[in-house]
């Protein structure tokens, strides 16, 4: 027995101490106390005024104690369930846990056949559903487009109709509005058997965006409305652009992500006290050249490793941002951009991390990407769980038995551990030179495009319920009437 | 090129808003016409910057504090040039088409196309398609600026054109369209005249429809 043995059980790091994170919580509670936000949604402008906000028009300002009520009843781990009840898809939000998936809504897709940038249709959706269900790195679905080739005001209803079949992984829906919101869900309602089983045991999260600097707009809160009267765990994430839409500074573009989001959260806790919440932010720079918003900088790493212990410090679970490049293809770039900033992600503990697969800053959505980023995150995730230390692994024992100019490849201890001591790549090339050439010389982005082909191929994802085919087919007939 | 000019160009490329305004009475005091010092001070000063920025080596802050100094001095010039009967840049009007509130890269088309001497109007955002067209009859622009961030909302540039043409004023003016999702395809499937991928690639277009008009 040992005593007072303290452990590390895998790599982390910690950026800013307790005393420069009070500092940022403290501006935050600042900026929603005397500044104030924009609230354009009446309904959520009487919620707040009724819980103690004070409404000036639209102009919303919360005393800090509002605020710090809405965080203790916010819940700090929770899990959102695979739809089909397999509990290793299931997600468990909680401190040193780090998941992956892609982005919503960019207008374009590289076309996994032709490897042309087109725009997104319906069936890249059922694509990119297959692909990342079968990706053993990827952890939730979103679907890495808009749909442009139904009615434009149900792209995201024939979205998850699309992904939600195709995938038994939990799905991040996004939507334009409530009407659409509801029908997501009652497809999601279907499978879980009523709103009540859902309740319990919530299959899918919904994500809402407020403006900024400082403005929830009318659709952003009518999400999250919805989204608290039916008890969805519910994203709330704001895009600021540092030196364009918020401060250039990183510990200015947090303070002003954090107050965006907790505006939401103040919403969501007084209507729902504990509904599941993430707070958001996609934080990085607005290039001051190429006047875009950077997927690839450095800073938007560091800035979203600071809003994650932010959140931490706060109590919340975090949407993250990685695996994600301003490169236009699958290149060099894409590949350092998105390596690095999914490292980084994982490193800081960030909960859900986003947009594995946007490239050209947002605009194009590449499955591919995602593939590739797959073997990053494995890779990753290996350094991430660690050194376990402990008698078996110290293995003075079985140094003492090889001793010297002995060999390790017969021992059972070698047996026992090698294939979970080490990460074995999917898409990296080992081989040597010779046998490289004779399997045909490929680079990385060349196995990654067949490693996306096979896998369309191939894969079968668990099915749904028929109940829910029918509800799904219900469902789109009667989206298609109300756009009529 | 007298020293006060090159004064004024290095002004307006440093950005340097406190001593242009000065910098231009002494020029006018000591004879210049204002026409001069538009074309001869305040323009090159511009085009350097323009340069460099495509260059990479300044950047939009940059930018915007010379076309803020160059604003500086036009207040000064633009009363004589009005009075001397000089023809202006041309005037734009500009928007965030309905139903879209994100407009940071409006604003920055609006800020620069000041900085090149265009007198800009700008609407601001969720602007309706009827709202354009009172303001193009208000207003009388030559060239009319819409944006949109959404791919939702880029719809609404194809009704302000259509309410446009409704109400026999599309002919009076320029359009031309930006923003993220928007391309050049997207410009003439709606009937716009043109597209700029960016703030600066935008004021060389309001130039060229000037310059052509």
């Amino acid at each position: 027995m040992r005593t007072n043995f303290k452990a590390n059980a895998g790599v982390r790091f910690q950026m800013l101490s307790e005393d420069q994170l009070e500092e940022l919580f403290n501006g935050v509670l600042h900026v929603l106390e005397y500044t104030g936000l924009e609230v354009q949604h009446e309904g959520a402008r009487d919620v707040l005024e009724e819980a103690g906000a004070w409404v000036d028009g639209e102009r919303v300002r919360i005393p800090a104690y509002l605020v710090k009520q809405a965080l203790a009843s916010a819940p700090r781990s929770f899990t959102i369930f695979a739809r089909d009840g397999n509990p290793e898809r299931d997600i468990h939000i909680g401190p040193g846990r780090a998941h992956f998936g892609p982005g919503p809504t960019p207008p374009n897709f590289i076309d996994i056949e032709t490897l042309e940038r087109r725009p997104y249709v319906r069936s890249d959706a059922r694509i990119v559903a297959t692909i990342c269900d079968a990706l053993p790195n990827i952890d939730f679905c979103e679907s890495l487009g808009t749909i442009s080739d139904v009615h434009h005001e149900l792209a995201a209803t024939y979205e998850f109709a699309e992904m939600f079949p195709r995938t038994s992984k939990p799905i991040v829906a996004w939507s334009y509005g409530r009407e659409d919101a509801e029908e997501i869900h009652r497809i999601a309602v279907a499978e879980a058997g009523g709103q009540a089983a859902f309740e319990k045991r919530p299959n899918y999260v919904h994500y809402c965006e407020p403006l900024s600097p400082l403005v929830s707009t009318i659709e952003a809160m009518d999400k999250l409305i919805f989204c608290a009267e039916h008890r969805i765990p519910v994203i709330f994430t704001p895009c600021p652009l540092a030196g364009g839409t918020a401060p250039v500074t990183a510990a200015g573009i947090v303070i002003q992500a954090a107050a965006e989001s907790w505006m939401g959260l103040v919403v969501a806790q007084t209507l729902r006290p504990g509904l599941p919440f993430f707070m958001g932010g996609v934080l990085s720079v607005m290039d001051m050249n190429a006047m875009i918003l950077s997927y690839g900088a450095p800073e938007l790493s560091l800035m979203m490793a600071g809003a994650t212990e932010l959140a931490h410090y706060a109590g919340l679970p975090l949407w993250q941002t990685g695996g994600c490049t301003d490169s236009k293809t699958l290149d060099e770039q894409a590949a350092l951009e998105g390596s690095l900033s999914v490292f980084f992600s994982a490193l800081s503990g960030g909960d859900l991390c986003h947009d594995v697969g946007y490239t050209e800053s947002g605009l194009t959505g590449s499955i591919l990407q995602t593939v590739m980023m797959d073997e990053a995150i494995g890779y990753v995730r290996r350094i991430t769980r660690g050194i376990e230390v402990n008698d078996e692994t110290l293995a003075v024992d079985v140094i003492d038995t090889v001793g010297p100019d002995g060999h390790y490849l017969r021992e059972p201890h070698t047996r026992r551990h090698f294939k979970s001591e080490f990460w074995y790549p999917t898409l990296s090339d080992r081989r040597n030179f010779e046998e490289w050439e004779m399997m045909g010389g490929t680079t990385m982005g060349e196995r990654t495009v067949t490693r996306a082909q096979e896998i369309m191929a191939t894969h079968e994802p668990a099915g749904i319920r028929p109940k829910t085919e029918r509800a799904i087919e219900e469902v789109l007939a009667a989206a298609e009437e109300r756009v009529e | 090129m007298s020293d006060v000019l090159s004064e004024i160009s290095a002004a307006v490329i440093k950005g340097n808003k406190d001593s242009i305004a000065d910098l231009t009475q002494d020029a006018l005091e000591t004879g210049q016409e204002a026409q001069t010092i538009l074309n001869k001070g305040l323009m090159p000063g511009m085009d350097y910057v323009g340069v460099e920025f495509r260059a990479g080596n300044m950047y939009v802050p940059e930018v915007l504090r010379s076309a803020r100094a160059m604003q500086t001095s036009m207040d000064v010039l633009k009363p004589l040039l009005v009075a001397g009967g000089v023809q202006m840049m041309g005037k734009v009007l500009l928007g965030t088409v309905k139903g879209d509130m994100h407009d940071i890269g409006k604003n920055l088309v609006g800020m620069m196309c000041e900085g090149a001497g265009f007198e800009v109007h700008d609407l601001g955002k969720d602007i309706s398609p009827e709202a354009f067209v009172t303001a193009v009859k208000d207003f009388e622009p030559d060239i009319v600026g819409m944006s949109a961030l959404l791919t939702t909302t880029m719809r609404s540039m194809q009704h302000t054109i259509d309410a446009l043409q409704e109400a026999g004023v599309r002919n009076r003016v320029k359009v031309m369209i930006g923003g993220a999702p928007v391309t050049d395809t997207f410009a003439q499937q709606i009937g716009a005249d043109g597209y700029a991928s960016n703030a600066a690639s935008a004021v060389d277009l309001a130039r060229q429809f000037v310059d052509g008009a």
